[in-house]
């Protein structure tokens, strides 16, 4: 049980009153009360213009409080206790709720907002209520996730909110259907402050297959991250990892330049990932942009060495109420750092692919070695998106509105970028440049993954490339 | 640059055609000027067991006067199909240890035992075996489970490619696996004195059936490869103990044998001189 007093400015007799602590329920059979309750509208309720009406928050309780301590939960209600009208008090309990989900220690939150009454209550004064459910100690789930063209199967342990300021453990075991797999257990502690800092430990072991580059690689490591925001919208996150990853060919038909990479690496970088999401939708926004950089520098020690930069940006730009024009471009360069330090295959470049150039094979621009795609120092591609909703809308406003039929037009480029004196950076960008386009039908999945089955059509590539024509599937979370 | 035949895709990958055929096609072909050996750095990386394997294979290419050049790499091991050194890189094949490199090679019509009956083929195997099943399983013993040659020469050199901490963690995870190895051929419970009279009883069945001839059998075979690399690499090892020398001073026929082949590789005999030198016990 927590409560949080209300200050009065201009009477500082209210301002350090006493809060009774019993769990305060309103009571419906009072007319003159105004109540809100969230998530459960009441088929009773009268339209009600609460514009103008001045009210202030006298307490506020909170029900449910077992571990959670009381100065992890403050910074929620700043708002709710700066209201001076009704609405204000609306707005803010909506807000402080939506905070306190955020939190991540609750299982579901209700709220109730009441007169209020006995000694130290204002006039105008209201007492709103939070009824809380905390998280058990220890809970877990299978669920599945996708990614990168592979579903997988996670099944997952967490012990929430251990020592009551939001610290969590959790345990991760997914297995995709690449057989690809990974492990990880992480201490995860969000931090007090305007920042919203939360640092997170992990060790995490990782089996995955590259098999349009022909190897197979077993990593483990360290990973140490500080996320914070510089504003609501801007997210940084600052990492560390330090991996030892066991490279080793996925056959005897892999190549030899492959081959000769494979052997037992340490990797320690430095990364900075900065991610701006003003999307209104992840899966199939009508409006917004995104924007996300990685900056990586490979060197601090182990024998892998390099500096790395990769940017993605997405626009969106709605032409009518669901016809939407989606622009995509990403760019990638890296260079390596010292002749001991080794640049390999795990770190390169790749393009191609159902999620990235499509019409392609996966990894099927660029460099190849006997079939194997060995990456490249540098690529940039860009795709021009048009999203539609299906002819003639069947199932409007249903099961419709999971698809959209697609229309784009892929380009990119993928090469080591060398600066040549006398030679235009763009000639360098655009030489040997490929372009597919198709058409196709995009599916949500979720509020996490897209489906695409696109008819695709390689315009321009290179010999070398491997392309796919016709129908290519895709599935991910991020596409170009 | 668009070409409707390569939109057209096979109906079974090519990389498995290609496969198959490459190994039928192979055999025809002539050796190759560019087939490299890779085996670790000789100077600061491999250990003895390793040298004595990579050391036969480049005495057994010589025999059959077959080109090769020795290309060291630090992930020698890794890279290795069967995981061991060394290995060959012949055209767009890649094979490992003698025994295999033997075959690939006796696959293109170059032999070294075709003078040879199928009894002392037999007899040949046999003695290759004792070679692997004793020598180079003492070899391991000494490096991975001697304590003192484990520190003062095992862990720094196995560990010399790669960086801090990788280092201790590789040395750790490649003396469990060996380790474990030896449990299974019921090595890891043999005490030291075991194993080196394990090493004289081989020692002298080898020296046995030498006897005074220049070669095991008349000629240069495997066998000859296969022990010169052990006697040889035991004879240079930079193991601090010389146990090994001690022992091999007694086979001055074997010594001898090793000398000869050295001589043939044009590598520096004073090693094995100097053991002839000493006064049997």
């Amino acid at each position: 049980m927590g409560v949080v007093h209300a200050k009065v400015p201009q009477n500082s007799e209210n301002s350090r009153e006493e809060c009774s602590s019993d769990p305060y329920f309103h009571n419906p059979n009072n007319p003159t009360k105004q109540r809100s309750e969230y998530g459960d509208p009441d088929p009773d309720a009268k339209d009600i213009v609460v514009e103008g009406i001045a009210a202030r928050v006298d307490k506020i309780h909170i029900d449910g409080l077992q571990r959670t301590k009381d100065d992890y939960l403050e910074d929620c209600f700043e708002d709710l206790l700066r209201a001076s009208n009704f609405q204000d008090v609306l707005v803010g309990a909506h807000r402080a709720r939506l905070k306190l989900e955020e939190l991540g220690c609750f299982k579901n939150i209700a709220v109730f907002v009441d007169t209020s009454k006995g000694p130290g209550s204002t006039p105008d004064g209201l007492d709103v209520t939070f009824n809380v459910k905390e998280y058990r100690r220890l809970t877990g789930g299978v669920s599945t996730h996708v990614g990168d063209n592979e579903g997988s199967l996670m099944i997952g342990m967490r012990a929430p909110n251990m020592y009551g300021r939001g610290e969590r453990v959790q345990v991760e075991y997914s297995h995709g259907s690449k057989k690809n797999t990974q492990f990880s257990v992480s201490f995860i502690k969000p931090l007090k402050g305007n920042y919203r800092p939360v640092i997170t430990a992990s060790i995490f072991q990782n089996h995955s297959e590259f098999s349009a580059s022909g190897f197979r690689e077993r990593g483990r490591g360290i990973l140490l991250d500080f996320g914070f925001h510089s504003y609501p919208l801007v997210k940084h996150n600052i990492q560390w990892e330090g991996i030892i990853r066991d490279l080793g060919v996925a056959g005897k038909s892999t190549s030899f330049e492959v081959r000769e990479q494979s052997g037992v690496t340490l990797k320690s970088a430095l990364k900075h990932i900065l991610s701006v999401d003003m999307r209104d939708d992840n899966i199939f926004p009508t409006g917004g942009t995104f924007i996300q950089n990685t900056t990586e520098v490979a060197g601090l020690g182990g024998d892998v060495g390099f500096l790395k930069n990769e940017l993605y940006l997405q626009s969106n730009v709605s032409l009518f109420e669901d016809i939407t024009i989606q622009s995509c471009l990403g760019f990638g360069i890296m260079r390596g750092i010292g002749n001991d330090m080794k640049l390999g295959i795990s770190d390169k470049f790749y393009l191609g692919g159902p999620l990235s150039l499509r019409g392609f094979q996966t990894r099927g621009a660029g460099p190849h070695a006997d079939g194997d795609a060995t990456g490249a120092l540098g690529y940039w591609a860009a795709g021009l998106h048009l999203f539609t909703p299906l002819p003639f809308r069947p199932g409007k406003g249903g099961l419709g509105e999971l698809f959209r039929t697609h229309f784009f037009i892929n380009t990119g480029n993928i090469s080591e970028f060398t600066i040549e004196e006398g030679e235009p950076i763009t000639n360098i960008l655009k030489n040997n440049l490929r372009l597919s386009y198709g058409m196709g039908l995009a599916l949500r999945l979720g509020n996490m993954a897209r489906i695409e089955l696109n008819y695709c059509i390689p315009q321009i590539f290179d010999e070398n490339d491997l392309t796919q024509p016709g129908v290519q599937f895709g599935i991910g979370m991020r596409f170009l | 640059m668009q070409d409707s035949d390569t939109l057209k895709k096979p109906i079974i990958p090519s990389k498995l055609i290609t496969e198959k055929f490459t190994i039928e096609l192979g055999a025809q072909e002539p050796w190759p000027n560019d087939v490299k050996l890779y085996q670790p750095y000789e100077v600061e990386q491999i250990l003895l067991p390793d040298n004595a394997n990579c050391l036969a294979v480049q005495a057994f290419l010589r025999m059959c006067q077959l080109h090769y050049d020795v290309e060291p790499r630090a992930n020698a091991e890794d890279m290795s199909p069967t995981g061991k050194v060394p290995f060959i890189k012949c055209g767009a094949f890649v094979v490992s240890e003698l025994e295999g490199i033997v075959q690939f090679v006796n696959n293109r019509g170059i032999t070294l035992t075709d003078k040879l009956d199928n009894e002392a083929k037999s007899d040949m195997r046999a003695y290759m075996c004792l070679v692997h099943n004793v020598l180079e399983k003492a070899e391991l013993y000494i490096c991975w489970m001697d304590k003192e040659t484990y520190n003062d020469v095992t862990s720094i050199r196995h560990g010399s490619v790669y960086p801090w901490p990788l280092n201790h963690i590789q040395n750790w995870s490649k003396r469990r696996s060996v380790m474990k190895n030896l449990k299974v051929w019921n090595w890891y419970d043999k005490t030291l004195e075991e194993v080196f009279q394990e090493v004289e009883n081989a020692c002298q069945a080898l020296s046995d059936r030498l006897d005074d001839k220049e070669y095991f059998f008349g000629s240069h075979t495997e066998l000859d490869a296969l022990v010169f690399g052990h006697v040889y690499s035991m004879c240079t090892s930079c193991l601090r103990l010389n146990e090994f020398q001690n022992i091999l001073k007694n086979f001055p026929r074997l010594l001898s044998h090793c000398k000869r082949i050295s001589e043939l590789m044009g590598k520096d005999t004073d090693p094995v001189e100097d053991l002839l030198k000493v006064p049997q016990n």
